[in-house]
């Protein structure tokens, strides 16, 4: 995931790289998202994470558009 | 559990429970030292061969625990720290981490529960950018993240 300074700078990169534009979340979201995503990564009981819990994680966060579906 | 003709011996005595204590101490390592520990490392910590922490090191590749570089064994990813240094630079509790992408270099402050400045390279104009998360929250910027590919692709 790649970081960028505006819209217009991120529509710049995606002509220039010939890709299609995907989702593109402010840094405060990140910011929410990678709690929910990162907070219990170092404990020994991590395993890895479930669909359903991918789903959770993306609803709590406020992630509901196609592009977030699992 | 790994099946068929090709599993060597190793795998097929693999213990799920050693295999997951090896995942943490990669975590951990990781957290306090910021570089992955080498396969050597792993099997004189749980006191294995080096060929069994491979094979270890391997099946957890394979479960994407983490992403190992597979001709040297290397860990090259475990998400969100980096085992390369990279354009995102977290420094947090007196380290220096690298992280793998605008959301890894949250990630890793996320991870760790702790406050950091972030010194990351805006991927268009090349500009570098500093931010900060203290008290657990971002300090205002204007910064996006940009996610090329929807998640049924990941």
């Amino acid at each position: 995931m790649l970081l960028f300074q505006s819209e217009e700078w991120i529509d710049k990169w995606c002509k220039r790289s010939h890709l299609e534009c995907g989702e593109v979340l402010t840094i405060h979201q990140v910011w929410e998202l990678s709690k929910l995503w990162y907070h219990n990564r170092l404990l020994l009981e991590y395993h890895g994470r479930s669909i359903e819990q991918v789903a959770e994680i993306f609803r709590q966060a406020g992630l509901t558009s196609k592009f977030w579906y699992v | 559990m790994l099946q068929g003709d090709k599993t060597s011996p190793l795998q097929k005595t693999m213990n799920e429970i050693l295999l997951w204590q090896i995942r943490h101490f990669v975590y951990q390592h990781f957290a306090d030292t910021t570089r992955p520990p080498s396969v050597g490392e792993t099997a004189a910590h749980f006191n294995i061969s080096t060929e069994e922490a491979g094979e270890y090191y391997k099946e957890l590749h394979n479960r994407h625990a983490f992403f190992l570089d597979l001709e040297t064994l290397t860990i090259r990813m475990a998400n969100p720290f980096s085992g390369i240094p990279t354009d995102f630079k977290v420094h947090a509790d007196g380290k220096t981490y690298y992280a793998n992408c605008a959301w890894d270099m949250l990630g890793i402050p996320a991870a760790l529960h702790t406050d950091a400045v972030i010194e990351a390279v805006c991927t268009e104009s090349n500009e570098s950018v500093q931010l900060e998360v203290s008290n657990g929250q971002i300090t205002n910027h204007q910064l996006l993240v940009h996610f090329p590919l929807p998640f049924s692709r990941w």
